[in-house]
């Protein structure tokens, strides 16, 4: 299990209420397989509030990827709408839960985020 | 676009194809069966016994479906045939095709029909520019069904063909061997079913006849509910009310639903190249439609709301509060090869989101969706001062930080030589247009009204309020142009007026940022030799030095610019002069059947006596399409005050009448009625005669 796929998540669980998220509510399940083994991440939002947990719920999206190209999310480096689009990512369920996930990550590391 | 070019869509689904049906794509022009910005079909031609056949004739029975009546020969004038081809067409996820052979003779027939299938699964992007394939292509006979597919890493998109009676399938097209009794007819069922990224089967349907007029009657259903809930028009301009219905209909035909929209539906730009979410385009269509379809404008803001940009990414020109310019679903966008996903580079999509926000307010008194979308707001409204004003000047101006794949013009006049000065010199950037400080203006006073009003917020209020006042007062001094009494078109980088004359005035006169002292001139500008051609108001004046009447951005009339312009005359209290825009622009409407292109030519009037359209506009255009409404909007004077439509006609003895019933809004459903009053100058009054030559 990758250390920053961990830190990612308890770093929002602990990170408390959401303003970008304030409207919205629902679950995601962030399915990552990492050689043969798949890691579940239960994401519920409640109007902002994150909680996080390992719980094996029926959520309202899920998503399925490979634990890097999560880790590259995670940094900012992958765009999760192009990975989506380019079947790197799978989601089922509701997919306006995870354009209002992207919210929340970072974007890439780019020398205009210093500067400003 | 040649003329024997059919388009048939159904969101961003469409059809382009030759008078016969066929699609024979070369790798630069835009036949095939396209959806999601990725061609699923490039070939689709059909032959009998070997050899093509001739159209008769081609109706389009409604945007969604299209007959071919085809006979087999040479091509000749003299058609005598025993046997003659019906294609109807549907498109509904892919499309349907149910395929008639009818024999005239009094002997059985035995024929050999084929259709030939492939698909190239170009990328929109990669059709314009002629780009190379980077993936696999695998054509697969099963289970009675060929399936296309393109293959990149993890990217898939897949086309599966069926029939109904079963064909002789082989990796390049279907074989029916049939024999057709005298007098009789024999039918098939096609269905093509495209396939995105989703894993799994591909998604069945079934070709029967049963599922196929379910199909058809289900979106016929749907039309006639979206026509029903308008508006009714009754008029004596018998072609103002085809204009009308044109523009419904069409407006119904551009609706898009983006994939996690959850089956709601915005205006899309255009087709064939814009059937996708545009900031500008959906917001403008939207605010033009507002009075007829307020629902539009619902999901325009709650679509871009939820993708608003929350980060600097230099890729995609995004920042905190952005509203996207444009969002792609082909191959290019999913491979990063373009910024699409979305991509915001677009100054003027922010602050006219907080304008459509409190125009739809004022119209439904939806404050749900206020309070709902205060955080996009007021992000939007932040993005204007921190995010925005790259020369720290208070003006809002644009400079790309992609250099290789960004919009260099991120205002609605957007191509190379748009932004001029008198003498033809073009500005560096960053570029501070001045339509965008008059949306900027009218974001921080309607954004004031809202933070009042609905998110109980006085401070901010006072504070947008004091901030729009200056910006205001510094406008007027900082872009008026005092020895030609208008607004320059921009300010360039060292601060310095581009002092070209432009339609821009009129947009400025709609956002309410130029001082009642000054908008006597520019009205007078607006319908005066230089700019007003008698159609409309061109994009840039006779007698600058790139002014050109079939000039994109820099002479041509634009039916959306011009509506935006009456309703800033109207605004002003110019009502005359706003109705002789808008008749001019209905009047060019009806040269054109009802569906008014992008842009025309910007010709005088009286020396081409009908309008001439620009050469490569694409049709139908969003906003196009939208600018007869808000023109009738204007012409009505129609305007929310609490909970009350006011109306306040202001009509051309041209028009004797003019009826708008059950227009819907926060008072329930209201009639307005005008009549025709005062009258139009003598070269503005329309030559029938020159018409009927065309």
């Amino acid at each position: 299990m990758g250390e920053t796929t961990s830190s990612f998540f308890e770093a929002l669980s602990g990170a408390g209420r959401q303003p970008l998220l304030a409207h919205a509510s629902g679950t995601l399940r962030f399915e990552l397989s990492d050689g043969g083994e798949t890691h579940r991440w239960l994401v519920s939002v409640d109007r902002g509030e994150i909680t996080v947990s390992r719980a094996r719920r029926k959520a309202d999206c899920v998503i399925r990827a490979d634990r890097r190209l999560f880790e590259g999310m995670a940094r900012g480096e992958v765009n999760a709408t192009a990975a989506v689009l380019r079947g790197a990512i799978e989601v089922e369920g509701d997919p306006q839960l995870l354009v209002l996930f992207q919210r929340i990550l970072p974007g890439p590391p780019a020398k205009s985020e210093a500067q400003r | 676009m040649s003329p024997d070019v059919v388009n048939i869509l159904d969101g961003n689904t469409f059809v382009v194809s030759d008078e016969r049906g066929d699609v024979e794509a070369t790798p630069t022009d835009t036949a095939g069966l396209f959806s999601f910005d990725t061609r699923f079909l490039s070939t689709w031609v059909l032959t009998v016994n070997g050899e093509r056949l001739n159209a008769l004739s081609t109706d389009d029975l409604s945007y969604f479906r299209a007959r071919f009546f085809l006979v087999p020969g040479t091509g000749t004038v003299y058609v005598d045939s025993k046997l003659s081809v019906i294609r109807e067409r549907a498109v509904s996820e892919g499309f349907h095709e149910t395929l008639t052979v009818l024999n005239h003779d009094e002997k059985p027939i035995d024929l050999t029909l084929r259709i030939e299938a492939g698909s190239d699964f170009a990328d929109l992007f990669e059709v314009k520019d002629a780009l190379d394939k980077k993936g696999e292509y695998r054509q697969d006979v099963e289970k009675g069904r060929l399936v296309l597919t393109y293959r990149r890493e993890t990217f898939e998109r897949a086309t599966a063909i069926e029939s109904s009676p079963a064909a002789d399938i082989d990796p390049s097209g279907l074989t029916f061997r049939i024999r057709v009794d005298p007098h009789d007819s024999w039918t098939a069922q096609l269905a093509v079913v495209t396939r995105l990224v989703v894993s799994g089967q591909v998604r069945r349907t079934p070709g029967s006849e049963r599922a196929l007029r379910r199909a058809r009657s289900g979106m016929e259903a749907d039309l006639r509910r979206w026509i029903s809930s308008a508006p009714r028009l009754e008029s004596d301009w018998e072609a103002l009310n085809d204009t009308y219905r044109r523009s419904l209909v069409d407006l119904a035909a551009l609706r898009f639903s983006p994939l996690s929209a959850g089956g709601r539906s915005l205006p899309a730009a255009g087709l064939p190249w814009f059937m996708t979410m545009f900031g500008r385009d959906s917001i403008f269509t939207s605010l033009q439609a507002l009075p007829f379809t307020p629902q539009l404008a619902a999901t325009t803001l709650l679509e871009l709301g939820i993708r608003q940009g929350t980060r600097i990414d230099d890729f995609r020109d995004e920042d905190p509060g952005r509203i996207l310019h444009e969002m792609r679903y082909g191959e290019m966008t999913a491979f990063e090869e373009r910024p699409h996903s979305p991509y915001f580079g677009s100054a003027d999509a922010t602050p006219l989101f907080v304008v459509l926000l409190d125009e739809y307010e004022r119209w439904t008194g939806d404050r749900r969706l206020v309070r709902r979308l205060e955080l996009e707001a007021r992000s939007a409204l932040n993005w204007i001062d921190e995010y925005a004003d790259l020369q720290s000047n208070g003006y809002i101006s644009y400079q790309r930080r992609n250099e290789e794949t960004g919009l260099e013009n991120q205002c609605w006049k957007d191509s190379w030589d748009s932004i001029s000065y008198r003498d033809g010199g073009l500005p560096g950037f960053p570029r501070a247009t001045c339509e965008l400080q008059g949306y900027a203006y009218d974001a921080k006073i309607r954004g004031a009204r809202l933070a009042r009003l609905v998110w109980r917020d006085g401070a901010f209020a006072d504070r947008l309020e004091r901030e729009a006042a200056d910006l205001k007062r510094r406008f007027n001094r900082d872009f008026w142009v005092a020895d030609g009494e208008y607004f320059a078109l921009a300010l360039d980088p060292e601060g310095n007026q581009v002092d070209a004359l432009s339609s821009n005035n009129g947009h400025l006169l709609w956002s309410g940022i130029v001082d009642r002292a000054k908008a006597k001139a520019v009205a007078r500008h607006l319908l005066g030799r230089r700019l007003f051609s008698g159609w409309g108001v061109r994009t840039l004046a006779e007698g600058e030095s790139r002014y050109n009447p079939i000039g994109y951005h820099v002479g041509t009339v634009w039916p959306f610019d011009n509506s935006l312009i009456a309703w800033g005359l109207r605004r002003y209290g110019f009502k005359e002069e706003a109705a002789r825009v808008a008749v001019g622009i209905l009047e060019a409407a009806e040269l054109f059947s009802g569906r008014l292109p992008e842009a025309f030519g910007g010709y005088e009037r009286m020396v081409t006596k009908y309008p001439v359209q620009y050469p490569t506009a694409c049709s139908p255009q969003a906003w196009s399409t939208g600018a007869p409404l808000l023109l009738l909007r204007t012409m009505l004077g129609l305007e929310p005050v609490g909970d009350n439509l006011v109306v306040d006609p202001a009509l051309p003895v041209r028009i004797g009448r003019l009826e708008l019933l059950d227009i819907p809004g926060r008072w329930g459903h209201v009639d307005a009625f005008g009549r025709g009053r005062f009258a139009q100058p003598a070269r503005q009054t329309t030559s029938r005669s020159a018409a009927k030559r065309r």
